[in-house]
């Protein structure tokens, strides 16, 4: 509501100054800027102070209504116990929104009433200081208006706070996620050991939800979840993905006609842009069984459904895309002399390759191979929907292994309350695995810039 | 020399070995789709809403959360991205801050998608409060993740406008404002379009950061809103995969079939306005 008042207030304050702007215009014969952007200006400052108070407001208001509910009567006799007492503020909330009818804690029924007016009561001090400033901004520009005022120049100081508002937002974002990251998982590592968690081999993550339930002991020991990752995404995924993507890089940079090419790379492109939930269901409807069916026929009895392999072929074959379009422009990077030279001294195509060009284009090979690992690392769905759940310390590809992103997706979709050691721990894994993608980001980067200097 | 051509014709025909099993496996994983999945794709399917009988079973409700998602992700990172790349690009001085600022982009880009569900279920659900698995949360969670990619493709784009545009409007008069806004950004703007309907893309197909922020439950009528609970297309494909009664198989490929068409649809309109619009200086 305030905020309809806001925008009507910017909409009369802009066409106050556009007619205004243009009867100087007629007076003096010519202004500094354009009737417009002195509409813009005063817009502009009639809403944008008023509406970064209401951004600013709302989260000030939910800390200052859930104080006043506290302190009120109905409030004081809320239980001690923390968590149930958040809960129930969190119902009443709800049922004052109008999210839903009723709790299931009574005395939240009760307490509704108290939230709903306390909550109008402080969004009713927000919306009318926010009318009052955009009031108050609508004046200050109306006031500044003048015919020698340079109101273009005005406005374009607001829109370059905008664009660097804009590009701060990305180094909020990374921001964001360390710190959110950090947050949890330092209050994981206040219940869990970070010697346990980083080197313990035993990963069973039960924590009792009462004290005296059976099978409450928490193990956390992350090591068999790394392995699982590198086993699945770092070798399995890698020695799928590195000869195919790289012999598919050279053929089509070498060998193939320009026209095959021109629907080949494409059709290459398809296989990164099919969204991976569909690599995971296919992994585990067809390419699973079959994988199940040839281990059992090769003798190891111990194949399971949900094999190392079998996500890993999977997986393999999504990063093919990544490795071949990083090894083609690598590829096209090397001067065409180095490879004319070499055809002249008499070298057959694949000598040529490889033992000119190939060592070439290392570097950004190595990149993008590094790049690829990353992603495939990071890979969440098809690992969910093919690898098991089971923590598992194996060499056998026929078994099946679980890593840390499907633990984290296991951790938190389930049924435990935000604070338990449980939830936490997919925080901390969350960490990790942003950590080793950043390192390999990194490495991968340098490699490749370093790379790109050599032939300038 | 017999031996040396033998092992150049052995080299190339394990180059088209290697893009024949490529193509192979995606043929492969096609055909498997549309065979299960064809039988189950008529109008009921895509008009139902989700069902625990598996002949009820439709989409309706996941793809109007979908369009909704979608929608409130590009009204986020669309602008958000386009500004950034203009700044970087045009206004930003090569110094330390604007290193870090590209630094911290370019990483952003490729962070794993389940951190951002992590992000989202850290600062959306528990400190914002914002509700569980509406696509609010989802969008929004998708817009972080979509932004760098716009930024990236937009600094390309803008990069490839020579600069004999932008000193010929200044020539005229323009201020550094006007020739950004009014020259350079149009020209750029089939480059940023294709960037962004390729980053849509890769959004919607995204599953693991929207099952962080909760939208794992079960969702019976379309969500009419923003804040409404709603489920998208690839987790409602996750959710059948799980079920155990076999008759969602067949649900659960014409999903796909109906998720891969969409794909198609925006890449190909991408590549169409590329080659359309964009201009080779």
């Amino acid at each position: 509501m305030a905020f309809a008042a806001i925008l009507l207030v910017a909409a009369s304050a802009g066409l106050f100054a556009f007619n205004r702007a243009k009867g100087l215009r007629r007076g003096v014969g010519r202004l500094n800027s354009l009737p417009v952007y002195h509409a813009i200006h005063a817009a502009i400052w009639a809403a944008a102070p008023a509406i970064l108070l209401l951004t600013v407001w709302a989260p000030i208001q939910n800390g200052l209504v859930e104080q006043a509910v506290l302190a009120s009567p109905a409030g004081q006799a809320l239980p001690d116990f923390e968590m149930q007492r958040d809960s129930i503020i969190g119902e009443a909330r709800e049922i004052a929104l109008g999210q839903r009818a009723a709790g299931f804690n009574p005395e939240s029924t009760t307490l509704a009433p108290v939230y709903g007016a306390a909550m109008s009561r402080y969004a009713l001090a927000g919306g009318l200081a926010a009318i009052v400033l955009s009031l108050a901004g609508a004046f200050f520009a109306l006031r500044r208006q003048g015919v020698q005022f340079r109101a273009r120049t005005a406005v374009e100081r607001w829109v370059m706070g905008l664009l660097i508002g804009a590009s701060l937002i990305a180094i909020l974002t990374t921001l964001g996620i360390v710190l959110s990251l950090l947050f949890e998982s330092l209050m994981f590592f206040s219940k869990v050991n970070v010697g346990e968690f980083l080197f313990g081999t035993t990963w069973s993550p039960q924590t009792a939800i009462r004290a005296d339930q059976a099978g409450s002991s928490g193990a956390f020991g992350s090591v068999p979840l790394f392995w699982g990752t590198i086993f699945i995404g770092a070798i399995i995924a890698m020695i799928v993905a590195i000869p195919l993507g790289l012999m598919s890089a050279i053929f089509l940079t070498q060998y193939a006609h320009q026209k095959v090419r021109a629907w080949l790379k494409p059709i290459l492109e398809i296989l990164a842009g099919v969204p991976t939930v569909v690599y995971g269901y296919f992994a585990a409807l067809t390419v699973a069984p079959m994988i199940r069916d040839f281990g059992i026929a090769i003798g190891i009895s111990s194949a399971s459904s949900e094999s190392a392999l079998a996500a890993g072929l999977v997986m393999g074959i999504m990063i093919i895309p990544f490795v071949s379009s990083m090894a083609d422009d690598s590829i096209a990077a090397v001067p065409q002399a180095m490879r004319d030279g070499s055809l002249a001294l008499g070298a057959t195509r694949s000598e040529t390759i490889k033992k000119v060009i190939l060592p070439a284009a290392l570097p950004g090979v190595v990149g993008g191979v590094l790049l690829a690992v990353s992603r495939a690392i990071g890979e969440t769905m098809i690992v969910v929907m093919a690898a098991g759940l089971a923590a598992n310390l194996t060499i056998n590809p026929f078994e099946s292994v679980t890593t840390v992103t499907t633990q984290i997706v296991q951790l938190l979709t389930g049924d435990q309350e935000f604070d338990s050691a449980k939830t936490l721990a997919a925080f901390a894994l969350g960490l990790a695995l942003f950590i080793i993608t950043l390192i390999l980001n990194l490495i991968a980067l340098r490699v490749v810039r370093k790379y790109r200097e050599a032939y300038e | 020399m017999a031996t040396r051509y033998a092992a150049e014709r052995r080299f190339r025909a394990l180059g088209f070995l290697a893009v024949g099993i490529s193509v192979a496996f995606l043929a492969f994983l096609l055909f498997t789709m549309l065979a299960k999945g064809i039988g189950g794709l008529d109008l009921a399917f895509l008009t139902g809403s989700d069902s625990t009988e598996a002949e009820r079973a439709g989409v309706w409700g996941a793809l109007k959360g979908s369009f909704l998602t979608i929608l409130v992700t590009m009204g986020l990172a669309f602008p958000v991205g386009v500004l950034a790349a203009l700044y970087l690009e045009e206004f930003a001085a090569r110094n330390r801050w604007t290193d870090l600022i590209e630094v911290s982009i370019n990483n952003l880009a490729a962070v794993p998608s389940i951190i951002f569900g992590l992000l989202g279920l850290a600062v959306f659900l528990n400190f914002m409060h914002l509700p569980r698995s509406a696509p609010l949360v989802g969008g929004l969670t998708l817009a972080l993740m979509t932004m760098p990619v716009i930024v990236i493709a937009g600094r390309n784009a803008i990069k490839a406008v020579p600069p004999s545009i932008r000193d010929a409007a200044l020539g005229v008069g323009a201020s550094k404002m006007q020739v950004v806004f009014h020259h350079v950004l149009p020209l750029a703007l089939p480059g940023v379009l294709t960037g962004t309907i390729i980053g849509m893309a890769r959004a919607l197909g995204e599953t693991a950061p929207l099952l962080m922020i909760g939208m794992r439950a079960f969702i019976v009528s379309p969500p009419q809103g923003i804040t409404d609970p709603s489920s998208v297309l690839p987790v409602q494909i996750f959710l059948w995969s799980d079920e155990v009664d076999s008759a969602f198989v067949e649900k659960t490929s014409a999903a796909i079939i109906v998720l891969l068409l969409f794909m198609l649809a925006m890449n190909g309109l991408a590549i169409y306005l590329r080659n359309r619009f964009e201009r080779r200086w």
